[in-house]
């Protein structure tokens, strides 16, 4: 009796855990895609209309670190104040770009994705929207939303935009990733000759001279094109697309054109520079930190949350470690017009097949993303507001305290195609440095482009 | 004749310590059947099928051999096999010499002292591995590292080696790390083993005139041989799972000089989730692994059994 008795209660604990590893009877996101934005009934206007109550009393959110989106103390003040004027409670989960697209992989395998998300359309859009594992956001907006953010940029909604027609993100901040030189190393070696630092432009011709005047003074590497993983690939991007006027994509977004010849010729210009190390141990967060610490005279990753606090040390705005003055750079292009990456932050949902907790993750949104409240949720971000007001409250004079941010503005009219939304992103990012890798290693350039180029075009379909 | 131990009564108390035995196996037994036993199964499914990450259901479409197929045809894989049996046939063998070199060396010491090398050898392997991994980084850097400070500073090289970023280097530094971290084990296990070597058979030995050479080989190396086996199976199972400090280190590069299957495992499974099938492709590469682990621990089980 008693071995009956503990076969059976050992058959009900295995079947336990195997039950918890299948959980098959939830409904997959896949079983029930957005329904076409021309079908939807149009929701009732946002504007100007309080939210409904949402019947629902805690959402959970995961953030990227989006400048201080990724902090726990200002996290906190923005969610509380929405919690105290809605009752619905905001957990919030902090996410590193070294492995937070693991655990959102997880936990969409799992069915245990959050309410909401912050991130760019490259993931967002890209990814999950296009995988159907997130809410169409259509209905959040009218006429008067389109208008106010493409005042601003007309390429922010088409990035947040799915081919289909489908809104998977909705947008809070913006910028223009840059790069950045340091001024006291330059002026030292005698290269600042070729800085504009009223413009924040330089042409190639001046970006030669300035790293042979570096490398004639120093003896040593000033800039890495890092490759070590994906991580700040943004900076390498725009750094070989502009030297010579290459391009990553094709305008439509449906191709990888990174083997165009004009790239060709920049990766071999950058590998015959003395000054130059294409180094396979430093991804973009290593480079900012050698940067930092005055080990490379100029850095390939830049933003303003850099500008404003580099390498995220809280040593000061604009000042390496020792002290010495950074200037943020446009990257280098044959004319100085160059076309700069964009990064646009905003908020997803996932359908987690609850209506009451995607309408209090739309009420999220609606308070972070378009009412009085922006001001505040911008100002975490520490980037530039996607639109010019919310709900009536002017958002464009924000930074108007801050020179720095001010001072920033001007790279603004530089912000190019925002191409990270074509199709097989993930696997063209890894293509990516890993060509880079091979060129570092004195593989040959023309054959190692075309390889990878092929490679993610294969995958793009 | 009837025995009287098998008397009814008996067989009943028999019965009811069974019966208390394996109840107290009972929850090992479940989290053994369900994080060892069942994801086995599940792994050697999944390596049939083209199961991808986010799939609904627990097993794709299944498509027989395929993947192992793909598999032999897969540069990178075979790039990862390649620097796996390069750390395991470089690895295992230091380990084991210089571990045994080592507690030669010290199995004799007073306690004190013992103790401390013991404390030093063992050092890296209860440091957790994230930590050690930062300071070798430290270390290894090409711009501030020590290394090429002091060979800069001593004149035998002119520019810092990118220790990590350069092909020819990387998987080297991965082997190095691995082996401060993995000889700890070993050291504490042979000074144990040596203090256990009988005496009565070393002394007869050097009565009849054996040399110290003879006395190690005939006399400790034959008792200490259970030790070796289990270390030599335990290092090469652990150097063929050599992952945390590549994911850590280089991520498999540069140019996939560091990938092992390990991490092209974890790369395909997690990373890849754009190509179809990714899910048990990774998997049949986990089975593939496993088949040459179990092999060569086979292989050395089989050695040592002869010896």
């Amino acid at each position: 009796m008693k071995k009956l008795l503990a076969l059976l209660l050992a058959m009900t604990m295995v079947m336990a855990l195997v039950a918890c590893g299948g959980n098959s009877n939830q409904k997959p996101a896949e079983d029930t895609p957005p329904a076409p934005a021309e079908n939807q009934e149009p929701a009732a206007p946002a504007e100007n209309e309080p939210a409904a109550p949402a019947a629902t009393s805690e959402i959970t959110l995961w953030t990227y670190p989006i400048g201080d989106w990724g902090d726990e103390a200002t996290v906190k003040k923005l969610t509380d104040a929405f919690t105290a004027e809605t009752g619905i409670a905001v957990k919030v989960e902090y996410l590193a770009y070294a492995d937070g697209d693991d655990k959102v992989n997880t936990a969409i395998t799992a069915k245990g994705t959050p309410d909401l998300i912050m991130e760019g359309p490259e993931r967002l859009v890209a990814n999950w929207g296009a995988n159907g594992y997130l809410v169409d956001l259509k209905d959040m907006f009218d006429d008067t939303d389109m208008s106010e953010i493409n005042a601003v940029n007309e390429g922010v909604m088409n990035a947040c935009t799915h081919t289909n027609g489908a809104i998977y993100e909705y947008p809070l901040v913006m910028t223009a990733h840059c790069m950045a030189v340091n001024v006291n190393a330059f002026k030292e070696a005698g290269a600042d000759q070729y800085l504009h630092l009223d413009t924040h432009t330089w042409t190639t011709d001046e970006f030669i001279n300035a790293v042979a005047a570096l490398y004639a003074h120093y003896n040593d590497t000033v800039g890495a094109v890092y490759c070590a993983g994906q991580g700040g690939d943004q900076g390498t991007r725009a750094l070989v697309n502009n030297l010579y006027g290459g391009t990553f994509t094709n305008a439509e977004h449906t191709q990888y054109t990174w083997d165009d010849p004009l790239n060709i010729q920049a990766l071999e210009q950058l590998k015959s520079m003395d000054g130059i190390a294409f180094d396979a141990s430093l991804a973009g967060g290593d480079e900012i930190a050698k940067f930092y610490q005055g080990a490379l005279k100029m850095a390939f990753c830049w933003n303003i949350a850099q500008q404003l606090d580099p390498n995220g040390a809280k040593t000061g705005a604009e000042k390496t470690v020792t002290g010495e003055d950074i200037a943020f750079m446009s990257f280098p292009s044959q004319d100085g017009n160059s076309k700069l990456q964009g990064g646009i932050w905003g908020f997803g949902i996932f359908d987690n097949g609850d209506q009451a907790r995607i309408d209090a993750a739309k009420q999220f949104i609606k308070y972070m993303c378009d009412s009085a409240n922006t001001v505040d949720a911008v100002k975490a971000a520490r980037y530039f507001a996607v639109r010019t007001t919310a709900e009536g409250t002017d958002l464009s004079g924000i930074w108007a305290d801050n020179a720095i941010m001010n001072e920033y503005t001007k790279l603004m009219p530089y912000l190019g195609d925002y191409y990270q939304v074509t199709t097989g992103w993930a696997g063209a990012r890894t293509e990516w440095w890993n060509m880079l890798q091979e060129v570092g290693a004195g593989q040959d350039i023309t054959a190692s482009v075309a390889a990878h180029a092929a490679t993610a075009n294969s995958a793009a379909g | 004749m009837a025995n009287p131990s098998k008397t009814p009564m008996s067989r009943a108390l028999q019965r009811r310590e069974n019966v208390a035995g394996y109840l107290f196996m009972l929850p090992s037994l479940i989290f053994f059947l369900g994080f060892v036993i069942i994801p086995m199964f599940i792994c050697i499914i999944t390596s049939l099928t083209e199961t991808n990450m986010t799939d609904p259901g627990l097993f794709g479409q299944f498509i027989g051999l395929r993947n192992f197929g793909n598999l032999f045809q897969d540069e990178i894989f075979l790039k990862g096999l390649k620097n796996t049996f390069l750390i395991v046939i470089v690895s295992v063998p230091a380990v084991c010499g210089f571990s045994l070199w080592v507690s030669s060396a010290i199995y004799k010491l007073k306690g004190p002292v013992l103790s401390a090398f013991r404390c030093i050898f063992y050092l890296p392997v209860v440091t957790g591995s994230v930590a050690v991994t930062v300071v070798w980084k430290w270390m290894y850097d090409n711009y501030t590292g020590i290394l090429n400070g002091v060979l800069k500073s001593t004149g035998l090289v002119e520019k810092g080696i990118n220790w990590l970023g350069d092909p020819k280097t990387a998987i080297w530094c991965i082997i190095l790390i691995l082996f401060t971290t993995s000889v700890g084990q070993p050291i504490v296990l042979y000074v144990s083993a040596l203090g256990n070597v009988d005496q009565t058979l070393v002394e007869a030995a050097q009565v009849d005139g054996a040399t110290d050479l003879q006395v190690f080989w005939k006399i400790k190396w034959a008792q200490m041989m259970p030790t070796t086996l289990y270390i030599l199976v335990i290092t090469t199972i652990n150097s063929f799972q050599c992952f945390a400090l590549i994911q850590l280190l280089t991520q498999g590069g540069p140019n996939h000089s560091t990938d092992t299957v390990m991490y092209y495992i974890y790369y395909t499974a997690f990373k890849l989730t754009e190509q179809v099938g990714h899910f048990g492709y990774a998997n049949a590469m986990g089975v593939v692994l496993a088949i040459f682990i179990g092999a060569l621990s086979a292989v050395q089980f089989k050695l040592a059994k002869e010896k």
